[in-house]
């Protein structure tokens, strides 16, 4: 529980946030919206009411948020190539929250060989996430466009 | 001379390329973008976050991965580019002058032109910081290339002035990269980025967010050591005995962008004193004819979606015009700014077509009502000025409103802020 409230703090806009357990505010960043939204929570931790999302795609967000909030990863990573000493990557599916500085230790050391496609997996199952880093833009070496 | 060139597009990111692309789509020919860069794609090589492309493609995408996508269209249908290439002049004809170092100094007048110029950040000068001038204050943007293209960190120990987008997306970057983020400060009430930056870049790792509050000293004589940091009042006057010292070894400034129009000046453009960018019509015409435009450089939007589709309009509008050799203005009815309205584009409409308007307001609140003249009215749960508002109107609605010369658009806030 304690571990769950921590959590939602760092989500929830500090300026709203209502620091107790039974009620809790979330902002959903499933689009433009913003929606806040309201959640209830029983004594046993169980979401009684959700107010405030304004689409079923919204509860489900923050539902999850609440339970196993996920980020896509975005970093680069080191090339050997001088013209082009960075390669931007991605994961190729959301990461649980707490993953994501660990993960950035992990891939700190690696040295990619170009050239590199987009899509080209540099690192797998980054810290048992089940998600591989990829690249994300073509380098065909030095005078290759883009 | 050159040969004929139907349509000429200034600037080669977001913006540059789906003008091309949809001026090609729309038959036009020949189509150049002049870029004064090295390579395409503009800021998006550097943007290596995700959140591109949710509405164009319907698709989370990073920037590298929403260029490609352009690039490799582009490409496909033929447009031509002049990279490392500076539009030195364009004239009130649209005649554009040119330089680059293959082809020393070049005219070339093309049937219609877009302006896809993008914008600019703004600089410390401009925000009048007093203190010290050490080394070690970038803008975000630098910083974001510094960090993500060229490969080096340029501190480790950072405070950000500004909560624009790049500034906070930067706080997470560097947060990841290993850096310290002491604070994100923002003068204004609210963020200025989006809620998504907020709650995924700050509240996520734990930066803070100092609302209401400003850098009052720079501190430092050869590197930038810390800054002192009040809260404002009201009228945003810092409050005396609220000073804090924050230490840093890098300063980043995301106070903002602004739209890049030196050459739509010299070419005699109107600009709006409010969105800093051309005045347009629907098409995207601006105030010269055969001259368009599209993207940052009319006004500065969220997301880069809207970016390449506000282009597209000017990039068929200008093939059509390269094709016929001008197209109708639409200009009949002019959109004001009323009531917490920052400002609307497109400027002027015409009144029988459908129209999308793209506007902020002025002040956050709840519970808005947003009414255009008499002949609309929307209510949103709430607004922010840094979320801008996209207003569909059918052709059937501005029905009645054809006869006038002007409408409205006012956004009451009823339930405070
Ligand atoms: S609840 Fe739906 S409408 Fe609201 S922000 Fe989330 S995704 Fe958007």
């Amino acid at each position: 529980m304690r571990e769950r409230s921590k959590s939602l703090w760092l989500i929830a806009s500090s300026r709203e946030v209502i620091k107790v357990s039974r009620r809790e505010i979330v902002i959903c960043i499933g689009c433009p919206m913003g929606c806040r939204v309201t959640v209830t929570l029983g004594k046993d931790g169980s979401v009684t009411t959700l107010k405030g999302a304004e689409c079923r795609q919204g509860q489900k967000y923050v539902l999850n948020e609440l339970k196993n909030p996920l980020r896509t990863l975005t970093a680069t990573v080191r090339t050997v190539d001088e013209d082009f000493p960075l390669l931007p990557v991605r994961s190729s599916r959301p990461v649980p929250k707490t993953l994501l500085q660990p993960i950035m230790r992990e891939t700190a050391r690696i040295r990619i060989k170009t050239p590199v496609q987009a899509g080209d997996v540099v690192a797998r199952n980054v810290q048992g996430s089940k998600a591989d880093l990829l690249a994300t833009t073509d380098w065909s070496g030095p005078g290759g466009e883009g | 001379m050159v040969s004929k060139v139907d349509v000429a597009v200034i600037g080669a990111g977001p913006a540059g390329l789906a003008a091309a692309i949809s001026a090609r789509e729309r038959g036009a020919e020949r189509v150049i973008i002049i870029e004064r860069a090295e390579r395409l794609g503009g800021l998006l090589p550097q943007c290596v976050h995700n959140g591109f492309g949710l509405l164009y493609f319907e698709k989370d995408m990073t920037g590298p991965e929403y260029e490609k996508a352009f690039v490799d269209k582009a490409n496909s249908l033929k447009v031509e580019f002049m990279l490392e290439t500076m539009v030195i002049d364009l004239n009130e004809e649209g005649m554009l002058t040119v330089v680059n170092r293959q082809q020393g100094y070049k005219k070339i007048k093309p049937g219609a032109i877009v302006l896809a110029m993008g914008c600019r950040e703004r600089p410390r000068g401009a925000l009048g910081i007093p203190g010290e001038r050490p080394a070690g204050i970038f803008t975000a943007g630098t910083c974001q290339r510094f960090v993500n293209v060229e490969g080096f960190m340029p501190g480790s120990r950072y405070v950000v002035l500004g909560s624009g987008d790049i500034g906070m997306i930067m706080a997470r970057r560097l947060t990841l990269e290993g850096a310290k983020v002491e604070a994100v400060v923002e003068i204004m009430p609210w963020p200025g980025g989006l809620i998504r930056n907020e709650v995924q870049c700050l509240h996520d790792f734990g930066i803070r967010l100092l609302l209401e509050h400003t850098i009052t000293f720079i501190h430092g004589k050869r590197r930038i050591k810390g800054v002192t940091v009040a809260k404002v009042d009201r009228d945003l006057r810092p409050i005396k005995g609220t000073e804090r010292f924050f230490p840093c070894d890098c300063l980043l400034i995301s106070a903002g962008l602004i739209p890049e129009n030196e050459l739509s000046k010299k070419a005699g453009i109107e600009l709006d004193l409010v969105t800093g960018g051309p005045v347009v019509d629907q098409n995207r015409q601006t105030s010269v004819p055969g001259i368009f435009a599209g993207g940052n450089v009319v006004q500065v939007h969220d997301l880069v979606d809207w970016v390449s589709w506000e282009a597209e309009l000017a990039g068929a509008a200008a093939a059509s015009y390269a094709d016929k050799g001008k197209i109708k203005r639409a200009d009949q009815i002019r959109m004001v700014a009323g009531e917490n309205i920052k400002y609307v584009v497109p400027q002027y409409i015409s009144g029988k077509d459908d129209v999308t308007l793209h506007l902020r307001v002025s002040r956050p609140g709840l519970r808005a009502n947003l009414k255009v003249g008499n002949i609309l009215s929307k209510r949103f749960r709430s607004v922010r000025p840094s979320e801008m508002i996209i207003l569909d109107i059918k052709a059937e609605k501005l029905r009645d409103a054809r006869t006038l010369k002007e409408l409205v658009v006012d956004c009451k806030l009823e339930g405070g802020d």
